[in-house]
């Protein structure tokens, strides 16, 4: 399973998680007391979260605190964004291939001799 | 912007491009293997066409070779092809269900001897994106890359 932030994201209990301590850190049990699913279940959600780099877990005595990571939210912005750039760059490219293409369509005085080289 | 259930509006990244091209030309381009490959690029990367097969059904797969080794298998397969006027196809890795894969509608239009082409490119993943702007708009912190989030996404829609 890919471990990045649109995988976090795309669950509504971890969005709810996020949300909960974007202002502050709580710790793990309290976050799980807010929803109706089991606590093992909550901690699963925690841990992918961790994984994604969007929580870090601080041990504290005998308690667990969850931090918010929110920063790595621009990933999404920044991939939106690589995706326009390919495409502004590729239509750049077949912008260029396209006039050289048509270049050679020109008759000119040629080495060959080819007769009727003009296409459409 | 409501999330309704046939709406794309919220999924989609739009681009657009005049060419000083006939659209038949423009869609040769796109759609011929000894064409493709070069200005598919991207930047530093070469396009290696394995199979193409432009219809309904039909698929393109290719591999993009890029500097440090690194590679990229792609597959595409087309849902609706028109001749010079439309392209939709679903682009992946070639892995089922592949969850980065996106559906793509490409449409030539004529204006008179040089073409406009518009790119409409739906993800999955992008409804989280306004998601993300709704539920995380008040926090401070994030709020940088919620402005530019939204910024994203006002150009989305």
């Amino acid at each position: 399973m890919r471990r990045d932030v649109f995988q976090a994201i795309a669950d509504p209990t971890r969005r709810a998680i996020l949300n909960m301590i974007a202002h502050q850190s709580l710790n793990v049990n309290s976050v799980a007391e807010n929803f109706d699913v089991s606590r093992t279940a909550i901690y699963k959600h925690v841990k992918i979260l961790t994984e994604c780099g969007l929580i870090v877990v601080r041990q504290q005595g005998r308690e667990r605190f969850c931090e918010g990571r929110l920063e790595k939210l621009s990933e999404v912005s920044d991939w939106v964004d690589q995706y326009r750039q390919l495409w502004a760059d590729r239509f750049d490219a077949l912008d260029q291939y396209l006039n050289e293409l048509q270049a050679k369509d020109t008759p000119k005085v040629s080495a060959k001799k080819k007769k009727n080289a003009r296409k459409k | 912007m409501h999330e309704k259930n046939n709406s794309t509006a919220d999924r989609e990244i739009v681009m657009s491009r005049i060419f000083n091209a006939p659209r038949e030309l423009v869609f040769k381009v796109w759609t011929s293997p000894q064409h493709v490959g070069r200005w598919w690029g991207p930047k530093g990367f070469t396009t290696t066409t394995h199979e193409m097969d432009v219809r309904p059904g039909g698929t393109w797969r290719y591999t993009m070779y890029g500097p440090n080794g690194v590679t990229f298998l792609n597959h595409i397969m087309f849902d609706e092809v028109i001749e010079p006027e439309l392209l939709r196809y679903y682009h992946s890795s070639g892995i089922d269900n592949d969850p980065e894969g996106f559906n793509v509608v490409v449409t030539f239009n004529d204006l008179g001897g040089r073409t406009e082409l518009t790119m409409h490119s739906v993800f999955r993943s992008a409804a989280v994106l306004r998601k993300v702007v709704e539920e995380y708009g008040a926090i401070e912190g994030a709020k940088q890359t919620l402005d530019s989030l939204g910024e994203y996404l006002a150009t989305l829609q």
